[in-house]
């Protein structure tokens, strides 16, 4: 069993997802897919100065002035 | 059907009625549909009811929008239907108790609501080959794929059933349509619309805009549907910045450039002969290229993904069967997407922004392709781009995806005749400016189509 199947496999088993006999083989590839765009980009140098810039923005109850 | 513009102007001068508008677009969708299959829902009742208000309202003479029937991508909420999102799923849901604030905006601006549009199932496709309500056909040539994910809401357009509509764009899902049904499309910035009321993709990158035949129209409702919400937490606070009253300054003096690398490399023969169509009739040699731009279009990839079936995961553990097959197997791997690689896809994407930022202190437009080719059949699996053989239904994205990865404003406008092969189809050239910036984009779009560069004229598919 290659990474790609044992990830499939364990982490589908954690988050309670039945992938059905018939999905598995497309389910491989496309987990297969996103590996592969995952593959540069977490090649990519950057330190950390570069964090993600995601800005959360707290929320104001009703009516503040 | 004619122009929103135009349809506006008889009813508030009072030569048309909003219901004899109203009653056309209902007859052009009903002679249209059987060979475009665009809408999955018809509100007739709705919509000459309103017309009649329409008509009745003493301030007529002011509604930008007066009796132009509208149409928006069903993941836009409409009071009393479910919010299908192209899925079986919700159907079974509470319908919606109120409209989505976008086609609010426009129905307070005197535009009338006339149905419900098909998409790819939740969003996630660029084909409209949705297999619960049947594949868009392409208007221009019924045998073809309309582009997607807002398959439904181009095709109405090309296809003259109403003059405007709405669609949503995650990853180019207006852009695309807009390229292979030729017409316009607006993705507005990220943040600048307000996406209350409609059914999310991917909140981190979901944007939404205006299809139309021409830029004038597209400036008219993107002006009415601008201003922040309180109720979308990515809405900008920012006031609304009208552009139809720029769109007639033309594009002398801005500094515009072609954007090179991977935008070149991914486009087939016709997407280069239409950016460079257009870059003469700009008259600009000039080549820009961004770095990592294969990069960012895999981290756009990776937050799609992940983003998009964490939101569907209770459906996924209970009830596989029910998802369109089309995005089945997608949606179950990519819930399985580690964190890191979504962590870090995230900082890809400033990353990015901020390379591409420093592109606009010496430019104010870039052009690029929209798609990599025509729009090719339907049921097409494989694409062969750049030497490679790559899967057709993603990498109708290729162009696109980096552009709205970091939320830039884009106006797609349609060219014509650059296919040998397929020479009554038309391809988009994406019109792209700074963040906030929706005005560059539309006045360069209007110069391209007052110079007979780009148009969108009707298409005339088999009727009833």
């Amino acid at each position: 069993m290659d990474s790609v199947e044992a990830h499939v496999d364990a982490t589908a088993a954690v988050l309670g997802l039945r992938i059905p006999a018939e999905s598995r083989p497309a389910v491989l590839r496309y987990f297969a897919l996103a590996a592969a765009m995952a593959e540069p980009v977490m090649a990519m140098p950057l330190t950390p100065a570069d964090e993600s810039g995601s800005v959360f923005i707290p929320v104001e109850p009703a009516g503040q002035p | 059907m004619r122009a929103a513009a135009d349809i506006a102007s008889a009813v508030r001068g009072g030569s048309l009625s909003a219901r004899a508008a109203v009653q056309a677009s209902l007859d052009r969708i009903n002679a249209t549909e059987p060979a475009v299959n665009a809408f999955t829902a018809l509100l007739a009742e709705r919509a000459l009811k309103r017309a009649d208000q329409v008509d009745a309202d003493p301030r007529r003479g002011q509604l930008w929008l007066a009796g132009v029937p509208f149409a928006v991508k069903n993941l836009f909420d409409v009071a009393g239907l479910p919010t299908l999102a192209g899925s079986a799923i919700e159907a079974t849901r509470a319908p919606a108790a109120r409209d989505a604030v976008l086609v609010r905006r426009l129905e307070a601006a005197g535009a009338v609501l006339v149905g419900a549009l098909n998409m790819d199932e939740y969003a996630y496709g660029f084909t409209t080959e949705n297999t619960h309500h049947g594949a868009t056909h392409n208007p221009h040539d019924p045998a073809r794929i309309s582009g997607g994910s807002s398959g439904g809401s181009a095709a109405a357009v090309a296809a003259g059933q109403v003059p405007l509509t709405l669609g949503s764009d995650t990853n180019g899902s207006i852009r695309v349509p807009a390229s292979l049904c030729g017409v316009f499309g607006l993705k507005p910035t990220f943040g600048r619309l307000p996406r209350t009321g409609s059914y999310p993709f991917v909140a981190a990158l979901d944007h939404l805009g205006p299809f139309t035949r021409s830029v004038a129209d597209l400036a008219l409702a993107y002006d009415v549907m601008q201003g922040p919400d309180a109720h979308d937490p990515a809405c900008a606070q920012r006031p609304p910045e009208p552009t139809s009253a720029q769109l007639g300054v033309g594009s002398a003096g801005l500094r515009i450039g072609v954007l090179g690398g991977w935008f070149r490399e991914m486009a087939m023969p016709e997407a280069l002969a239409a950016v460079d169509a257009v870059a003469e009739a700009l008259g600009t040699t000039r080549l820009i290229e961004w770095p990592e731009v294969a990069r960012a279009r895999a981290a756009a990839f990776l937050i799609t993904a992940a983003e998009g079936a964490t939101l569907h995961l209770p459906d996924l553990q209970t009830r596989p069967q029910d998802f369109d097959p089309m995005t089945r197997e997608r949606f179950l791997a990519n819930a399985l997407i580690p964190a890191a690689w979504v962590a870090q896809s995230q900082r890809v994407r400033h990353w990015f922004a901020r390379q591409v930022a420093r592109s606009f202190e010496t430019v104010d437009v870039l052009i690029a392709p929209a798609t990599p080719c025509v729009a090719p059949p339907i049921g097409t699996e494989w694409l062969h781009v750049a030497g490679q053989r790559l899967p057709a239904r993603p990498s109708m994205g290729l162009l696109t995806q980096p552009i709205s990865c970091i939320g830039l404003p884009v106006a797609t406008v349609p060219l014509w005749g650059l296919c040998p092969d397929a020479p009554h189809l038309p391809i988009g050239v994406q019109i792209i400016a700074a963040p906030w910036r929706e005005d560059l984009v539309l006045r360069v779009a209007a110069a391209l189509e007052a110079q007979g560069v780009c148009s969108a004229p009707l298409a005339q598919p088999a009727s009833t």
